[in-house]
């Protein structure tokens, strides 16, 4: 038998074209030619963009990337896991939930330049809580918590990280059903073999998902970095250096590759993040 | 085999009073339904039972020894819940084993457990498949096997069936009963589809408002209801208005019938009077008019009007007949409606007029 | 059976009942978690409100950090830095370009993805993995990766396209485009859309009327979802403006802060409570409705 076209076939096309063309106009076909280029050199295809985008100082700025988006998807991903379980384990008083929830949507949208300015207020060399602990002795930029530290970009991060964790597991924690934790009960288990047995295993794909968002999250973000630290060696920030004609000769694709591989690796998190979503929802849906 | 008492259990949520003055046993063996409209209290009383719950005045004992502070774990009872409660992360056999493994017993034994579980629930070949790959009769068959599995004394079941559709249910319901028979654990059944609890129970508790109105076989319950609310709540029931003859006996309809309640002469009360003690026969002159007829197989049920509102309580009657005597009957007749010849007790439905009228209870609907 | 026929039978299996504990004893641990709880809120409580607060108080108090001690710490407040931040000419022409960005992204959005999110739900679901695949792109492709591929190819092919402020117009649509679906098809799905639909088809009306007379009305309310938290995200989107040298309320906030720190820093104020405020109520009032929206995008 011959595929016909029904007419809501045809609706739904007519509705798509227009949506899907705006897609691969604009982001889709700057991406691939970016793709392109950074594995062709004249006309031959190459992989020797995409090395040097590994070595050296890129290299060194995939790493410090890197280290930075797991330290805040790890640390921000605890800290929203164990928000979540609090505010639900809390019935009363009523009003914690939706504040929680309200001010988490806000939170998790707040990264960016107004947010880099609240902790320079902070944590800056005229930030008030450095000026508190140094008056109790205590030189916090000295352990890297400036804003323009390490450890003062994970703080800062986490501002917003916490709140995109807590809004991304509330699911997954309100799909535990309490029959379970009854069930176990009755069958002669413990309050800790319950979790040992079925509230971690079916937390664990929830909490993973969760924090690979958060790694991608953290690895895009760009203007709280800018703002903090201009120079830093950050995968975002080395991306504008290139961006501004700050290129030697002969390094032109260089750009490319460096956004080829963060394309790479934001697909493949997101994609695991998916699969471990999905079978969340397996488990919890009823 | 285990005997489970509640006595005088009281519990409150905030205001309102989930069960008052709530007492039952039951017997070694038995099956009981708890049997009830929703919020009467049969939730309650099963979640104060397997631990859940704490009741404020009250005990739990088995088989003599009070349990109402053992914690949950340490019941050594087994339960199935309405949704199921598999851990969707386990297989059958491992949500079977859950149990098992907390009883700390060997894995030889846990294996022969399990693989008998499986073969009495027909569910040998779902042995190893997820929650999520089963259907909703398959996922509550596990459910079973992992609550008898540990070998429980008592067997909680929270309305297991009432998320399947209508077939599985019928036969899911008869594997229940065949199981508990088989291992003879005591078991209590929470629903509120007395079709189920007349069906399966060798008990059944009758609950209304937190209180257990009457516990007693289907058959008893059906043919001697203590009140008009269990009257009304076990098959259905027509209200007649009737009038105290000599001798105790009620005149209603074209009867004399007996009741539970002497009659001073000249009293008037509320009867019932069961669709099949009904009898419908043609007739130009007759008492009442047929509006509904609906075919139900060997059954058939009429339903009519009375032309005297007043005999009747309700607006409509409804009488069963056997269908073959209905051949001649249609929407529209008139029709002679009598009690049938071989009754001789009728339910009283409210008090009699010569006493207080003042119970809400003789203002319950027939469903 | 009868209720009364089996006489007791001993114990069978062991019931390690132990001495019946008080019953306010079962109720400490809980207790305890539940201190333990408040005082994990009270702590991620602090770290939230600290940074606001110094920013608070670096924009409107007068006396620099060095110089504060406790006894002066009411003294010199005014918001003045404030007001001569926002009656600043240059920030207003910021914001208004902001702000005409931000209605013409939320148009664009709401062109394209009502018909498709309506025509999915109710005629077309195979085209929904599409387009939830789709909606997870702008995850994958951040604006400081995207930027390069806009140079690459329209800086050469149309050189206009990116000399005109509204070229950003497009980037913050496909942004905002996992925000819009979601609402959109939270609000579908809320009301049931399909079988609205076949009860008006039925009913006799027309594919047009069920869509403009009962449809659209009944998802207001995801609607006005979609549209300010595509506004909270153009208002505060930097890296594409600043790496396009488009000057837009984020770029020149940074700009300003340079040349005046504590008006900027006031301005910044000004602006979180803005966008805190716009996705805030929208997402307590979407919850009212009884609508789940994915302030995520996912």
């Amino acid at each position: 038998m011959r595929q016909r076209i029904t007419p809501d076939a045809r609706l739904g096309l007519l509705v798509a074209l227009p949506f899907l063309a705006f897609v691969a106009l604009f982001l889709i076909y700057p991406v691939v030619v970016v793709m392109i280029a950074s594995v062709t050199s004249d006309g031959e295809f190459t992989t020797e963009s995409l090395q040097k985008a590994l070595a050296g100082t890129y290299g060194k700025g995939f790493a410090n990337s890197i280290i930075l988006a797991l330290t805040t998807a790890v640390i921000g991903g605890v800290l929203g896991l164990l928000l979540a379980l609090s505010v639900k384990g809390l019935e009363r008083p009523r009003w914690i939930h939706n504040t929680v929830n309200s001010w988490s949507a806000v939170a998790s949208q707040l990264g960016g330049v107004p947010l880099a300015f609240a902790f320079i207020a902070a944590i800056g060399t005229q930030g008030i809580i450095t000026k508190i602990f140094m008056n109790l002795g205590i030189d916090i930029n000295e352990f890297g918590v400036s804003p323009t530290g390490f450890w003062g970009l994970v703080v800062v991060y986490l501002y917003f990280q916490i709140p995109l964790m807590f809004l991304v597991t509330l699911p997954a924690l309100n799909g535990l059903r309490p029959t379970w934790r009854e069930a176990a009960a009755v069958m002669g288990a413990s309050p800790l073999r319950y979790w040992r047995k079925v509230g971690i295993p079916i937390l664990t794909p929830a909490t993973l998902g969760g924090m690979l968002l958060l790694f991608v999250n953290s690895f895009a973000a760009y203007a709280t970095a800018y703002v903090l630290n201009p120079g830093g060696a950050l995968v975002p920030l080395q991306i504008r250096f290139l961006l501004q004609g700050n290129v030697i000769s002969g390094e032109e694709d260089l750009g490319y590759a460096i956004v080829t591989w963060v394309i790479i690796l934001l697909l493949s998190s997101l994609l695991l993040m998916t699969y471990l979503q999905r079978r969340t929802l397996r488990w919890t849906a009823s | 085999m285990t005997r489970v008492v509640m006595s005088q259990i009281r519990k409150t949520f905030g205001e309102s009073i989930a069960l008052e003055d709530f007492s039952i046993i039951f017997e070694p063996g038995d099956l009981v339904c708890l049997l009830g409209p929703s919020g009467c209290g049969k939730t309650t009383a099963l979640r104060i039972l397997a631990g859940f719950e704490n009741a404020d005045s009250g005990s739990v004992t088995v088989n003599g020894e009070d349990i109402t502070r053992v914690p949950v774990s340490k019941r050594h009872f087994g339960m199935v819940f309405q949704d199921y409660s598999l851990f969707p992360n386990m297989t059958s056999r491992e949500n079977i084993d859950f149990g098992l493994k907390a009883q700390k017993r060997s894995s030889a034994q846990r294996t022969e457990i399990i693989d008998r579980m499986l073969f009495i629930t027909a569910l040998e070949d779902q042995a190893d498949k997820f929650p999520h790959q089963m259907s909703g009769g398959q996922k509550q068959r596990v459910a079973l096997a992992r609550a008898i599995a540990t070998e429980p004394n008592l067997l909680l079941l929270d309305e297991p069936l009432s998320a399947l559709d209508a077939k599985v249910r019928e036969s899911l319901r008869d594997e229940i009963r065949r199981l508990q028979k088989e291992i003879g654990v005591t078991t209590v059944f929470v629903t509120h589809d007395q079709d189920e609890a007349l069906a399966i129970a060798d008990q059944v508790g009758v609950m209304s408002r937190g209180r257990l109105e009457q516990i007693a076989s289907p058959r008893d319950l059906y043919e001697h209801p203590v009140n008009p609310f269990v009257a009304s709540f076990i098959g259905s029931i027509n209200r007649f208005v009737a009038i105290a003859g000599d001798q105790g006996m009620w005149g209603v309809l074209n009867r004399w019938v007996m009741s539970d309640r002497p009659s001073v002469l000249g009293d008037t009360a509320v009867l019932g009077i069961r669709p099949e003690e009904l009898a419908v026969d043609v007739a130009g002159d007759g008492n009442a008019r047929i509006t509904d007829i609906s075919f139900l197989g060997p059954v058939t049920r009429v339903s009519v009007e009375f032309a005297d509102h007043a005999t009747s309580q309700n607006p409509e009657v409804i009488a069963d007949l056997m269908s073959a005597e209905c051949a001649r009957l249609s929407v529209g007749d008139k029709v002679q409606v009598r009690v049938r010849d071989d009754v001789t007790s009728a339910i009283m439905m409210s008090k009699p007029e010569s006493e207080a009228f003042t119970e809400s209870e003789s203002i319950v609907h027939v469903n | 059976m009868t209720a009364t026929t089996a006489a007791p039978l001993p114990l069978q299996s062991p019931l390690e009942s132990p001495a019946s504990p008080p019953r306010n004893s079962s109720h400490k641990p809980v207790n305890l978690t539940r201190v333990f709880r408040w005082i994990y809120l009270t702590l991620l409580g602090i770290f939230f409100a600290v940074p606001m607060l110094a920013m608070a108080r670096f924009a409107f108090q007068s006396v620099p950090v060095a110089l504060l001690t406790p006894d002066k710490l009411f003294t010199g407040w005014s918001i003045e830095p404030l007001m001569n931040a926002l009656t600043d000419t240059q920030a207003l022409n910021a914001a208004r370009i902001s702000v005409t960005l931000a209605i013409l992204s939320i148009l664009i959005n709401l062109v394209l993805l009502i018909p498709l999110a309506i025509v999915t739900e109710i005629k077309a679901p195979k085209l929904r993995p599409v387009l939830t695949a789709v909606t997870l792109l702008p995850w994958v492709v951040p604006p400081i990766a995207l930027v390069v591929g806009v140079s690459a190819t329209f800086r050469a092919s149309a050189p206009w396209f990116l000399a005109s402020i509204y070229s950003l117009v497009p980037f913050y649509a496909l942004w905002a485009l996992p925000f819009t679906y979601r609402a959109l098809d939270a609000g579908l799905q809320a009301i049931n859309a399909k079988t609205l639909y076949e009860a008006a088809r039925s009913m006799g009306a027309s594919f047009t009327t069920t869509v403009f007379k009962v449809l659209l009305p009944n998802m207001r309310a995801s609607i006005v979802a979609a549209a300010t938290l595509t506004a909270a995200l153009v208002l505060g989107e930097f890296a594409f403006a600043s790496l396009l040298l488009k000057e837009t309320l984020p770029t020149y906030l940074v700009n300003f802060q340079r040349s005046d720190a504590r008006g900027g820093l006031a301005l910044a104020i000004f602006i979180l409570i803005l966008t805190a405020l716009v996705i805030g109520i929208s997402v307590r009032l979407m919850r009212k409705r009884g609508l789940n929206i994915s302030s995520t995008g996912l």
